[in-house]
């Protein structure tokens, strides 16, 4: 196997194997990866645009009951901190973001043992009706498979019933790393990979868009990646529900999984799955960089790298801050970056209308 | 193995015919690179470069950095850091206290500080004279050109002395800051008490004459234009051109922060720090390393930048910052792993080097040692990695490096192969010469009969051309020398009666002379003349111990790679030979000279060389 073969298919649109995949992976140098990946990004989006939004990703829960090793958010019912919103905590808060100008929330809980399946239709209802300003993106799948439990429904019910309550979008959070060797060590109690893609191939039979996302730098080698990816580009075959492909490195501060993953994934590996995700996942149109999740400087690269999005402004945000990883900006800040970067910026909604354009980018 | 670039700004396709062909670029090519948004293939130009000069090393020093008073008599408005005398954060370091600072494993201690108005000249060389020598490892970095202007006035002695008496208390390189930006528009505004390019290119230009190799930087990011930049390097250049003495190019993005002046608000965004590594390293065509100093550029941006075009990315120096939860372990060591992880992630080989950039320990395998000399073209020109990565190094360093085991295999000088025949497998090719070899070369003042007693300098450089020469005078013309070594970098040829030098340098020394040295022997013609013998200069070697798929994996590689090389030698190295000032012909002409294959007369010549160094009596290592 080669590179330029490898390199030949993938500039005449055709998709690449598992194998090939992995040989990218392992042998491509980090600059002919990015140099493929920005070929394939400037032929899906040409017009040299990158997108961002105005959202906020707050909690209505911390407490949770699947214990994963990578977290340091967490907290059992009735453990010091543990805390669990109302309803119309929830609301005060989306209205104080609306009026920050945010148009997405992004809300997920911690998988909570007793929260009835009401106090989640009525927080969608509410957010519907009482902030129509925001988008609701809520609840990851093992929230929703939380609620299938806890309510004695199955998970297209569950599904059905928030779809009714007005939910048309669901975040792609807690995938990990699609293979069970993986989440057997990470993350052993919350579900099989197979849950996750159930539960999103369920959502977008019904018409949901959601996101997928890949946590990586843990425990994963290159062929789990390699799964991961490719479980991923199979599902969207199926329905195209997937707007955006999303990866961050896992951030080990407060997590027991600390002692044997130190340090967070350095940017070239981050630049690899950027660039490897977008080369891979021929279905998507979008590939997320951000300016949070490696720092500002990583995120400005990565738009050469094939990423034509940079995430949202992240109002709030209790997850990474948890892990002692705090990143903060604005509007302004969030154009300027992408402008430096020589690309316009353009705000978008959670499913990529775009909203306004700030023209005048210049080249560095 | 890099793939070639498919430009998505075809601009920049003549710039790059350019650089392929070695030759240099103009400031018109330095603003296409710098205007262009194809950030990736400007990467990969700068890259393909870098490659050709270091292989796939990138280096770092165990560094401490002293600044000994903050005190300063200079107000600049960029400055943070200075104070004046009975200022409350005012500081002034005793030797014994920067002692302290300082522990045995580092290799460069870094001494820059303020310009206090009532330190006696003493006081400063004291300072260099003891860690000199309290840390017998440790070599001394010391004194910006802007702190040597001001020894200069303060003492009233010319720089030439004030450089001469810091060089004899123990400092052996310095750092290049105080450059700023070259150009006297932004100097009035942002620090017109600070020496200008004249007075810093000045004192840079002697301290190389006087054999004090240093570095060279660039602060970028405030009201610089983007030609100042380029005028600014390409000012270097020039003088880089006169003296070979610059170690390193070091972009300093500027930080905003707590300074008299704000020119800018912002840090400088990503985009432009790599570019300014990318177009550093084009456009510097002669300067051996571009660094990505972390400390201001951020680990990230630095960490990216080893696939820019930067090799070099400075030490431990501030490890602190890294290394804010330390715990049980040194900052220091925390500093050093997250370094080695950052360059081992970035696909490269991790160098720890003293301070003159000579490698130490490689922290990482299947390194195979390429001879940075014109002549071992044919073998690297067409070389395909696979598992293994390139470390160009100059033979004696190679020989010091394998013997440490650092080495997996490579093309080794011969009598570093001699020295580890146990360890090693000869593979079945060489460097070998016909009959003369142009690149091996005695410069002399005195014929060879009248050389008894005399002193020849020898390039710190070689490890078997050194032997052979003691052969030659000892076995073929009956004379006793004394040898001494000449450090790594610039050199000051003129205690000496005569000079061996090799490789590159020889080959450039042959074609416009040494001056003061009239006459000029080829060794290797001095051996065919005596022995009618070829002569071996290197041999591939392979460790016993890597694993037999490795070691076939090597043999194909190399002999595809003479394969591809055919006897094309200006494809594989005209634009080397350009570099160096050779005509392709003379290229042609050069590597076409030599025997690349190990054949029996070739095994006879080193048999025959062997036993004649053993009976060889003066002594030629003094120490490493």
């Amino acid at each position: 196997m080669r590179f330029s073969q490898i390199a030949k298919k993938v500039r005449g649109a055709e998709r690449i194997s598992r194998e090939e995949g992995l040989f990218l992976l392992r042998n491509a140098a980090l600059l002919d990866l990015g140099e493929l990946a920005n070929e394939i990004r400037f032929r899906k989006n040409p017009e040299g645009q990158v997108t961002f939004l105005l959202d906020s990703n707050p909690n209505y829960s911390n407490i949770c009951t699947v214990d994963c090793i990578f977290c340091a958010f967490y907290r059992h019912a009735g453990d010091e901190g543990a805390y669990t919103y109302t309803v119309d905590e929830m609301i005060a808060n989306f209205k104080r973001a609306a009026a920050c100008g945010v148009t997405t929330i992004l809300l997920q809980g911690g998988v909570h043992p007793a929260l009835p399946f009401e106090y989640y239709t009525e927080l969608v209802e509410r957010t519907v009706r009482e902030v129509p300003e925001v988008y609701p993106h809520f609840f990851s799948t093992s929230e929703i498979i939380g609620m299938a439990e806890v309510s004695g429904r199955t998970v297209p019910e569950v599904l059905r019933l928030l779809w009714d309550a007005g939910l048309r979008s669901i975040p792609g959070g807690g995938a990990e790393i699609l293979s069970d060797r993986v989440k057997r060590k990470i993350s052993s109690r919350k579900g099989t990979s197979a849950d996750w893609l159930n539960v999103m191939r369920e959502a977008h039979r019904i018409g949901y868009k959601t996101t997928a996302t890949m946590m990586y730098g843990h425990l994963e080698t290159d062929e789990d990646i390699v799964e991961h990816l490719d479980v991923i580009r199979e599902l969207q075959d199926e329905g195209h529900g997937f707007t955006a492909f999303i990866p961050w490195s896992f951030k080990p501060g407060n997590t027991p999984l600390e002692k044997i993953i130190p340090r967070h994934a350095t940017p070239v590996r981050y630049l690899q799955m950027i660039a490897f995700s977008r080369i891979y996942l021929d279905n998507f149109d979008h590939i997320q960089a951000s300016w949070f999740s490696e720092g500002k400087k990583t995120g400005q690269i990565a738009l050469h790298f094939g990423a034509d999005d940079f995430g949202g402004t992240l109002l709030e945000e209790n997850v990474h801050a948890a892990a002692n990883f705090v990143n903060k900006t604005n509007v302004e800040e969030c154009v300027q970056l992408i402008h430096e970067s020589g690309f316009a910026a353009a705000q978008r909604t959670t499913l990529y209308e775009i909203l306004k354009v700030y023209e005048g980018s210049a080249a560095a | 193995m890099n793939a070639p670039i498919t430009f998505h700004d075809r601009s920049l396709i003549p710039v790059w015919q350019k650089v392929r062909h070695g030759e240099r670029l103009t400031l018109e090519d330095g603003l296409a690179l710098y205007r262009t948004r194809d950030l990736i293939s400007l990467g990969k130009m700068a890259h393909a470069v870098q490659q050709e000069l270091s292989g796939d090393a990138v280096y770092f020093v165990l560094n401490q950095k002293i600044e000994h008073t903050n005190v300063c008599v200079l107000s600049c408005k960029f400055c943070n850091f200075a104070a004046r005398k009975g200022d409350a954060d005012a500081y002034e370091m005793t030797t014994e206290e920067i002692l302290a600072k300082l522990t045995p494993e580092i290799a460069e201690v870094h001494i820059t500080g303020g310009m206090p108005p009532d330190w006696p000249w003493e006081r400063y060389l004291d300072i260099v004279r003891t860690i000199h020598q309290r840390l017998p490892n440790a070599d001394v970095k010391a004194f910006t050109a802007v702190e040597i202007d001001f020894f200069h006035k303060k003492f009233k002695m010319p720089i030439e002395e004030v450089l001469r008496q810091l060089k004899e208390a123990g400092v052996k390189t310095m750092p290049g800051g105080g450059a700023e930006v070259f150009s006297e528009r932004v100097r009035r505004q942002l620090f017109n008490q600070k020496i200008g390019a004249k007075t810093w290119l000045d004192i840079h230009r002697i301290a190389h004459r006087m054999g004090i190799p240093t570095n060279s930087t660039m602060l970028y990011g405030h009201i610089e234009t983007l030609d100042e930049r380029l005028t600014h390097m390409t000012k270097l250049r020039e003088l880089q051109d006169e003296t070979g003495g610059f170690l390193t190019f070091v972009p300093l993005p500027f930080l905003p922060g707590d300074t008299g002046i704000k020119p800018r608000e912002r840090f400088t965004s990503a985009i432009d720090d790599l570019k300014t590594i990318a177009v550093s390293r084009l456009m510097l065509d002669n300067i051996p390393h571009i660094k990505a100093y972390w400390v201001m550029l951020t680990e990230e941006v630095a960490s990216v930048a080893l696939n820019f075009g930067a090799d070099d990315i400075d030490g431990t120096v501030g490890g602190e910052k890294i290394a804010h939860d330390a715990g049980a372990v040194t900052p220091m060591t925390l500093a050093k792993d997250q370094i080695i992880r950052i360059i081992r992630d970035a696909g490269k080989i991790p160098v720890e080097r003293d301070v003159f950039y000579n490698p130490l320990k490689l922290h990482t395998t299947n390194v195979v040692g390429k001879i940075p000399f014109l002549n071992s073209a044919p073998f690297y020109a067409h070389f395909e990695r696979r598992q293994f990565k390139i470390l160009p190094v100059v033979p004696r360093r190679m020989g010091l490096l394998s013997e440490r085991g650092e080495m997996d295999a490579g093309l080794f000088s011969l009598m570093d192969y001699f020295r580890q025949e146990q360890a090693f497998e000869l593979l079945p090719w060489c460097i070998a010469t016909r009959d003369q070899v142009k690149s091996v070369m005695l410069f002399s003042k005195e014929g060879w009969g009248d050389l008894d007693g005399k002193l020849i300098g020898i390039t710190d450089e070689t490890a078997t051309s050194v032997h052979l020469l003691r052969v030659l005078l000892e076995k073929k013309y009956g004379v006793r020398t004394r040898f001494e070594r000449l450090h790594a970098g610039v050199n000051d040829y003129s205690a000496y009666d005569a000079v061996l030098l090799i490789g590159d340098e020889a080959l450039r020394r042959n074609k416009y002379g040494l001056p003061g040295f009239e006459l000029v022997y080829d060794l290797a013609r001095e051996w065919y003349d005596w022995q009618k013998l070829p002569f071996v200069f290197a041999v591939w070697a392979a460790k016993h111990t890597i694993a037999g798929e490795s070691k076939r994996n090597l043999k194909e590689i190399i002999q595809n790679a003479l394969d591809a090389c055919g006897g094309d030698f200006v494809s594989v190295g005209g634009k080397h030979g350009r570099r160096i000032g050779l005509t392709d012909e003379e290229t042609q002409d050069y590597l076409a000279g030599f025997n690349f294959t190990l054949g029996e007369r070739e095994r006879e010549a080193m048999t025959l060389f062997r036993d004649l160094v053993r009976e060889c009596k003066v002594p030629v290592e003094g120490k490493a």
